[in-house]
């Protein structure tokens, strides 16, 4: 599907929040995402599938104003994502990768969730009151607000993963980006983080990007899927990205369609 | 013990040993948490190099000090930013070559320096009253930085990369926190030594990271570690008469292993085992 027919489909004429343009991103011979055209739109649950090393979290690290573009272009609140300024990735709520961080870190669960509130406050301002106010309310969304004071690394993968959550809803984001926030779960602690996130995009209103290697566990629930592999591939409602002549594209031999619909990746199987 | 008290030298010590081990352990919870435990190492042997510099060539050493310290830190931090360079091959490098360049200054006095030895192995008996305003004008200073900016630092500690994407402005902050690693060790020279003084950053904080999960109460227990070991550490080397910087370092590696015996986290630990 071209980009210009993506947003004729989705746009409702509402203005995209995120905006790839012909954007390409890594290092010159190094290329992780090549001329990506793709626009956000405020409220949108988007689901970002891909294989391994298909640069699904060079894509969040973008959004994030981590990492401009080598070539084209990333508008993120309508700024150049180089001149995104500070305040403005505080409105940006993340969940990074399981294992970036040491999660044996002396630290407690709303010390965790009040550096959520660090970057909104700004320099030279400490927490308040009212900060506080908003860590415990992120904890009260995720269930966790009775294990304020235990340590982080007591928790379980799944109650960690929550807390994680919180630390980014403590930042009062417009847009909140998960990068794999099922892997290493057991299946039920899966289906519960995926049930959290779903509720607070309804609940909040919260622009969603969430990536993922679980196709099935989201073809349900988002607006759009979109297909990387260093190019995007589709973009578009999960029906019309997951058809077999597509999917097939993108994981080749690897990827088998079941009679009830389920797709499968063979590069997954060990997981479920 | 309480006429040793009484002597003006003795109060001075005093003084510059709980300033320096209040200063080191504070800032050692940072280094501890982000990592940084050989890049202090490193700096403290440039800074020492800044020393033998400033005697050689007839300089203010402390101003030596604090230039190659800073030098090491920002090279080190650079480096790590641009990704060039493992952390441990480049302050590898500089901590080989400025203590190289120390030996060579030092070869090349004419005579034979004690107050350069000093700064090597650490002598807080003989801190002087300007010594004492100089340890701590510094320590003021680094401590209300580290205060201004700790839950930036902090957060930084923990994922510096989540702390740039939430809006903190964490480049800055890591060279902020380099900074004031560089300088702690300059005030620090004098009283533990360019030998010693990694230990005083890096033991009190991983003390109290045995004893505790919370960030706060982390630093408050390696606050208390720092001061209370250099404190004992100097009365020691003074009743004695043993070399202060041992005195202090071998006590606090003392509470160290009796804090790793006795750690809640390691009962804790087995508990939860227990538990499944």
């Amino acid at each position: 599907m071209s980009p210009d027919r993506i947003m004729e489909s989705v746009s409702d004429g509402r203005s995209p929040i995120i905006r790839f343009d012909h954007a390409s991103f890594g290092f010159p011979g190094l290329i992780a995402l090549k001329d990506i055209s793709l626009p956000i739109y405020d409220g949108e649950f988007v689901g970002v599938i891909g294989p391994n090393g298909s640069g699904k979290t060079t894509l969040c690290r973008a959004v994030l104003g981590l990492l401009p573009p080598v070539e084209g272009h990333l508008h993120i609140f309508d700024c150049a994502c180089n001149e995104l300024r500070c305040h403005h990735r505080a409105q940006i709520g993340y969940l990074p990768q399981k294992g970036v961080v040491d999660r044996n870190f002396p630290v407690t669960v709303l010390e965790t969730v009040m550096m959520g509130r660090y970057g909104a406050l700004g320099l030279l301002k400490r927490p308040g009151k009212k900060d506080r106010q908003i860590a415990m309310e992120a904890l009260a969304q995720v269930s966790m607000e009775s294990h304020q004071d235990t340590a982080l690394g007591h928790l379980s993968g799944g109650q960690q993963q929550r807390v994680f959550i919180a630390r980014a809803l403590a930042q009062q984001p417009k847009v909140l980006i998960l990068d794999e926030p099922t892997t290493g779960l057991d299946i039920t602690m899966q289906h519960n983080v995926i049930e959290l996130i779903q509720h607070l995009h309804d609940e909040l209103k919260l622009t969603v990007l969430l990536i993922t290697h679980d196709i099935n566990m989201i073809r349900s629930r988002v607006d759009r899927l979109v297909l990387l592999k260093t190019r995007l591939y589709a973009a578009g409602p999960p029906a019309e990205v997951l058809k077999p002549e597509i999917l097939h594209q993108v994981y080749g031999k690897e990827l088998v369609i079941t009679e009830k619909d389920l797709v499968i990746v063979e590069d997954y199987h060990h997981h479920h | 013990m309480f006429d040793l008290l009484a002597y003006d030298f003795m109060q001075r010590s005093l003084l510059a040993a709980a300033m320096v081990g209040g200063l080191c352990s504070v800032i050692g919870v940072f280094v501890v948490l982000r990592g940084l435990a050989f890049v202090g190492a490193g700096t403290s042997h440039a800074a020492f190099a800044g020393v033998a510099l400033g005697y050689l060539m007839g300089w203010p050493p402390l101003l030596l000090a604090i230039l190659f310290g800073l030098a090491t830190v920002w090279i080190t931090g650079w480096v790590e930013e641009r990704g060039r360079m493992k952390l441990d091959v480049s302050i590898g490098i500089l901590y080989t070559t400025t203590m190289a360049l120390g030996i060579l200054f030092i070869g090349l006095m004419k005579s034979y320096n004690a107050e350069v030895y000093g700064y090597l192995f650490g002598s807080v008996l003989s801190v002087t009253p300007d010594e004492l305003r100089i340890i701590g004008a510094l320590s003021v200073l680094v401590l209300s930085l580290l205060l201004l900016f700790a839950k930036e630092l902090y957060f930084i500690a923990f994922d510096q990369e989540m702390a740039e994407a939430s809006g903190v402005p964490a480049r800055q902050m890591f060279f902020l926190l380099l900074t004031l690693v560089a300088l702690t060790v300059v005030v620090s020279l004098k009283t533990v030594g360019a030998i010693l003084v990694f230990a005083m950053i890096l033991i009190p904080a991983s003390t109290a990271y045995q004893l505790t999960h919370s960030l706060t109460t982390l630093t408050l227990y390696s606050a208390f570690i720092g001061i209370t070991t250099s404190v004992l550490g100097v009365l020691i080397s003074a009743i004695w008469d043993i070399p202060s910087g041992p005195a202090i370092v071998l006590l606090a590696t003392a509470i160290f292993f009796t804090a790793v015996l006795f750690s809640p986290k390691r009962v804790r630990r087995a508990e939860v085992v227990h538990s499944h």
